[in-house]
């Protein structure tokens, strides 16, 4: 059995747990009944389970006939419906403030994202296209020197969450951070992928529509933003 | 199996499965869509080990790995002599059999892609 992946999750939790108390202790903190800590872990675990399952029903393994099947996560996790599933377990937790929350778990997500890729160090995974560039390296035992890819992708991540954290203390239209942080999340996949190994995937595609999903759910924000601003005035404390 | 090894001109990829084992399950549509990527420029060679032929076939048909050549090896003596342990295990061969990378456990898709490229890039 192989636990690195579990390495890479922990420090992806380290990341998004390290942002969140850090914009809590700014006196950022969510201002909503849920816990953008929770509701983030909640999110992230809907999406392991939802993208586990599409990978097996993408290979044509049936989950009901082999459910032992489902808790092999490290035969493969299908990203987009991942990506689908944690989104929409955020939504449907989130409920009526979701523009907030999403605001507040933009940058602590960018931040897991980045603690994520980082992780490749634990799982000797960080290498992609062969490269010529000064800071390429090799795998053990070769010779060809590789993008180290996942670092890339680490590094873009970290940029995006600083810049999440700057924007947030700019209080912009409710909804709009979150919106643009899925953009970017998406962006930085997008432009990392010609640059990792693949057997004929169609990715790039899904990454685009993110961009674009990301960017339109901003746009919404942005237009609507009085709209959305009245409803938030009263928080609801599920009381 | 080192004969076949060392006669290659092709780069091999060697995968240790069991009908009975989950995590093959788990990988065999990557190694399917392996061979179909790759499999004019290296050789994709299946061992059965600790299995019956009954159930192996049935898995090699479930899963379309009738592409690849397959050998049954009920007492796993193959991944034994490769210097493997465990199921599932992923041998990569460059031509003329000099072994490149083992891969213990379940392979995943960019491991496996990263690895065949090594093999065509030497």
């Amino acid at each position: 059995m192989e636990f690195t992946l579990l390495w890479a999750a922990l420090v992806a939790a380290i990341a998004f747990y390290g942002v969140v108390r850090w914009e809590a202790r700014r006196g950022n903190a969510a201002d909503c009944s849920r816990d953008v800590w929770d509701t983030g872990i909640a999110a992230a675990l809907a999406g392991l389970v939802a993208g586990r399952l599409a990978a097996m029903i993408l290979a044509g393994t049936n989950p009901l006939t082999r459910p032992g099947d489902i808790l092999v996560v490290r035969g493969g996790v299908d990203t987009v419906w991942a990506s689908i599933g944690a989104l929409a377990a955020f939504a449907v937790l989130a409920r009526r403030e979701l523009a907030r929350l999403a605001d507040a778990a933009a940058a602590a997500a960018l931040a897991g994202l980045a603690g994520w890729h980082a992780g490749c160090l634990f799982r000797d995974a960080c290498l992609g296209t062969p490269s010529d560039l000064p800071w390429a390296y090799a795998l053990p035992g070769s010779d060809i020197t590789r993008h180290p890819v996942e670092l890339y992708a680490a590094a873009l991540f970290v940029i995006a969450a600083f810049a999440a954290l700057v924007a947030r203390r700019r209080f912009p239209p409710p909804g709009v951070l979150g919106g643009v942080a899925l953009a970017a999340a998406a962006a930085v996949r997008l432009a990392t992928e010609p640059l990792r190994p693949a057997l004929g995937t169609s990715l790039p595609a899904w990454y685009a529509a993110g961009v674009l999903a990301g960017l339109a759910a901003a746009a919404i924000a942005f237009k609507f933003r009085a709209l959305i601003s009245d409803k938030l005035q009263e928080p609801d404390y599920g009381t | 199996m080192r004969a076949l090894l060392a006669a290659s001109k092709q780069p091999v990829v060697v995968n240790v499965w069991g009908s009975w084992c989950a995590p093959c399950r788990s990988e065999a549509p990557l190694l399917r869509a392996a061979h179909a990527d790759a499999g004019d420029d290296v050789r994709f060679v299946g061992v059965a080990v600790r299995d019956s032929q009954g159930p192996a076939r049935e898995f090699i048909d479930e899963y379309g790995l009738g592409g690849f050549e397959h050998y049954f090896d009920r007492p796993s003596r193959v991944p034994a002599d490769l210097g493997g342990r465990g199921v599932p295990i992923t041998f990569f061969f460059a031509a003329g059999g000099e072994l490149v990378e083992t891969h213990n456990g379940i392979i995943d898709e960019r491991t496996l892609a990263l690895q065949i490229d090594e093999l065509l890039a030497r």
